[in-house]
């Protein structure tokens, strides 16, 4: 061969091997959001689809410890309250920076609770942040002027908050999506238009770098932010595929690389499959299953009848042959994970019991089920929901020899429903907006609520629980929500709680994850492992 | 010809003026509106929204003010995706759902056409049997069946094509065979049914008489004729087709406009209903318009004013 030749074939060759290199190789994280976010912005985000992008792109002051569910700092190094629990303070970083170069102050923050507020804003979750003074003056319009919120920036990196009364919680709720910086310039020049990715200004662990609607969403990693040195995962690639079969198929076909929409149809396969097997993992969630009874509605404005129902569904049963995602039977609202969640242990509520119930009912004035109405059991129009009705609609039957009927609407026209005249029974979910029992006894069971559809009044209930939201020390705290789950769930029995909801997910072995209760995952310790 | 396309424009444009009014009066008649939440919206927040979006105008005034808005092509905001309008989301997504439905209008063309003319020329044989036999199995297997099906097989099992999702034109050949089955088992039994009507005419019998081949005879003459109320309905076909299965795009995450269809009545979401519902419309009135024409070069006895 002529020398000329070996040269070319030898240079041709480390071109070719330096081209087979994996050059700058990139490590993506194949998520499915499972749908369309609705919005990126926070100040609108309600579904957990909105608040899991929003969790990579948006910093709060505050974040979750995802195994123990405490308040960890975020943009706020330390905070602390006033003595009499009226005004919290926050000291923020100082090196943290929108992806415009600007600098997060505490006039970001100051901005972003008020534009939550803003009822031109008409922000679902503004009333979370009711606790702070003038928040829901400002927000249902009562009062005009946004400065009435107790909310100031008194300092570049300091923030002050004035409640309402003292909240033990406030710093939890200080970290949700809705208190978080928003970026003032950027949201007045675009208008609806700011979180296009052309146009949005974030400050987050990762950055929004494109939006195809419908189809997918990418995040990349923010060099710059202050923790930049150990987020691992340089790209989140999010597919929008709702259908969960498919979903499967993607997961099982190597082109997603964490699946939690698995089809309850499969979860037999999976659990039998050697290698599926490993890769499933059943995490809580905190969300509770319940049916509500409406206590203004003849036959259950008695609460023997109530404790009769709840005492005949046989919830194990239940999980164990309809649900399959070893749920947890719950006979208590506040489900595990919250702060002021009741241990089972503490046999509170009434769990199945087949004598239990039929004495109550006996009690009740219907023997044996003798003279009880027909009454109505309603759920919004869904395959699990019906499923679930059915079996409980045969065990209350059979238990207390009764007839119900079952009947199902459209979730808007449910929702309207549930509003105006709740049916005599009806099927409802509760998650949590943040860790604490505030969230569920007091802002979803005292007789005030516009959410109270079962009509629930207890005027000690209603007390319990307005002290707990004002009470300082948690152990108290701890006390006044045992005391008030034992009213709603046990001797009122205004509901009959059915489960505590978990989450079946899949995730390839050479993802290193962590699970957040709550929906904000943190991609930005996760991992993927070489190889 | 040209003044009857004229009028059939003039009467289109009536049409969909009629189905606008129908659609608006239907929507605002469902219990439950737009700003319906779980966690109830403080009632303030609602009149608000109400006021911003003009929902608290009688109803008159609103329905006015959407016609104001479709002469300037403005389809309005979408209540839902507050980042989008409605005329985003149709620009964005119905050529996606076109696509995948020219794809799947062709196979179901390219499938029934020639299974029917097959089973009307084979008559009663074994292979008649066997084309009217596909046609039932293609409209019968529902495509929440078929295509979980294809994927399981072609997808994963066998690796040849994509799972799902849209990209290429290997993304597009399952959703579009899901799509197109059964259409071409449509198409497939009106071809047989006419074809067979057609061949039994004095004119393919004079046609014989005069010596031309029986291939000749039977497509350049039984064809034209048989294919006339086929193209009555591949009009209307076609335009259900490229809007978008809703069923086939959620299965294969194809992001089209199907979705839609329902999605927005879910939401209550008026702007994106009306929109979607007069985007359909209209394509429907101009396929039947392009049909129309078409009768006019298949048999030369229809002719128009």
């Amino acid at each position: 061969m002529k020398k000329g030749t070996i040269v070319l074939g030898i240079i041709t060759l480390m071109c070719v091997s330096i081209l087979a290199l994996p050059v700058g190789a990139k490590t993506v994280l194949r998520w499915n959001l499972s749908t369309e976010p609705p919005t990126l912005d926070p100040a609108l985000a309600t579904d957990t689809t909105s608040v899991f992008v929003d969790e990579q792109l948006f910093l709060g002051l505050t974040d979750f410890n995802d195994e123990t569910n405490e308040v960890i700092p975020e943009l706020a190094k330390n905070w602390f309250a006033s003595d009499d629990g009226l005004v919290w303070t926050f000291i923020m970083r100082d090196d943290v920076k929108w992806t415009d170069g600007k600098p997060v102050t505490a006039y970001d923050v100051e901005y972003g609770v008020k534009r939550t507020l803003n009822p031109a804003t008409a922000s679902d979750y503004a009333y979370v942040l009711y606790v702070i003074k003038g928040a829901q003056d400002y927000n249902t319009g009562e009062v005009e002027d946004a400065s009435v919120v107790g909310v100031k920036a008194v300092g570049d990196y300091i923030v002050r908050f004035e409640l309402n009364h003292p909240a033990g919680y406030f710093p939890a709720i200080a970290g949700m999506w809705i208190a978080r910086p928003q970026p003032q310039e950027t949201i007045e020049k675009w208008g609806d238009k700011w979180t296009m990715p052309e146009n949005i200004v974030t400050n987050g662990h990762y950055m929004l770098k494109e939006w195809v609607h419908d189809d997918y969403l990418v995040m990349v990693k923010n060099p710059d932010s202050y923790e930049a040195d150990k987020v691992q995962i340089d790209e989140i690639y999010c597919m929008m595929v709702t259908e969960a079969s498919t979903a499967q198929s993607l997961y099982e076909g190597g082109e997603l690389d964490v699946q939690e929409i698995v089809p309850l149809e499969d979860m037999d396969r999976i659990k039998a499959d050697a290698v599926l097997s490993k890769e499933l993992y059943i995490a809580p969630r905190l969300c509770t299953y319940y049916y509500g009874f409406n206590n203004e509605k003849f036959p259950f404005d008695n609460p023997l009848v109530r404790k009769a129902f709840s005492s005949a569904i046989d919830r194990e049963t239940l999980i164990a042959t309809v649900l399959k995602g070893e749920q947890k039977p719950a006979t208590t609202f506040s489900c595990p994970g919250i702060f002021g969640w009741v241990d089972p242990a503490e046999e509170i509520g009434h769990p199945f019991n087949v004598e239990k119930a039929r004495a109550f009912l006996a009690q009740a004035g219907y023997p044996g089920g003798e003279g009880f109405p027909v009454v109505t059991l309603m759920f919004n129009t869904s395959e699990s929901h019906r499923k679930i009705a059915q079996v409980i609609q045969d065990m209350c039957q059979r238990v207390l020899n009764v007839k119900i009927n079952l009947a199902n609407q459209e979730w808007g026209v449910y929702l309207k429903t549930c509003v105006e005249d709740a049916p005599q029974i009806y099927r409802l979910g509760w998650c949590a907006d943040y860790p604490d029992a505030n969230n569920w006894l007091n802002d979803v069971f005292n007789s005030k609520s516009e959410s109270n559809y079962a009509n629930f009044s207890n005027p000690e209930y209603d007390k319990l629980v307005e002290e707990a939201a004002r009470e300082f020390d948690p152990a108290k705290r701890i006390e006044m929500y045992k005391k008030a789950e034992r009213i709603l769930c046990d001797t009122d029995a205004g509901i009959a709680p059915i489960y505590w909801y978990t989450r079946v997910v899949l995730t390839k072995p050479y993802v290193e994850r962590t699970y957040a209760p709550m929906g904000g995952e943190h991609i930005k310790d996760w991992k993927i492992l070489p190889g | 010809m040209f003044a009857y396309i004229i009028r059939r424009i003039f009467w289109a444009a009536i049409i969909l003026l009629i189905l606008s009014l129908v659609t608006f009066t239907l929507m605002h008649m469902i219990p439950g509106g737009p700003f319906d939440r779980e966690k109830k919206l403080p009632s303030e927040i609602i009149a608000n929204l109400e006021a911003y979006y003009h929902l608290d105008e009688p109803f008159w005034k609103q329905y006015l003010n959407y016609l104001g808005g479709i002469l300037h092509f403005d389809l309005g905001p979408s209540f839902t995706s507050r980042s989008r309008t409605v005329n985003d989301i149709i620009r964005q997504q119905a050529p996606i759902s076109a696509q995948l439905g020219l794809f799947a209008f062709f196979i179901a063309v390219a499938l029934g056409i020639p299974l029917g003319i097959l089973g009307a020329l084979k008559q009663n044989t074994a292979i008649d049997y066997t084309c009217m036999w596909l046609a039932i199995l293609g409209v019968s297997l529902p495509n929440m069946a078929l295509g979980p099906f294809l994927i399981w097989i072609f997808g994963l099992k066998l690796g040849w094509l994509p799972i799902a999702r849209w990209g290429g034109i290997s993304h597009m050949i399952l959703p579009a065979i899901t799509l197109g089955t059964a259409y071409s088992a449509i198409i497939a039994r009106l071809t047989r049914a006419s074809m067979l009507q057609v061949i039994r005419e004095d004119y393919i019998r004079t046609a014989r008489a005069k010596g031309l081949s029986e291939r000749i005879v039977m497509l350049h003459h039984a064809l034209k004729n048989a294919l006339i109320p086929v193209t009555t309905v591949l009009g209307p076909i076609f335009a259900i087709i490229i809007t978008g299965s809703m069923i086939v795009e959620q299965i294969f995450a194809i992001p089209g406009i199907g979705k839609y269809f329902v999605t927005s009545v879910t939401n209550r979401d008026y702007p994106v209903i009306m929109g979607i519902t007069l985007f359909f419309g209209a394509l429907i009135v101009i396929a039947n318009l392009v049909v129309d024409i078409t009768y006019g070069f298949l048999d030369p006895r229809i002719r128009y004013e």
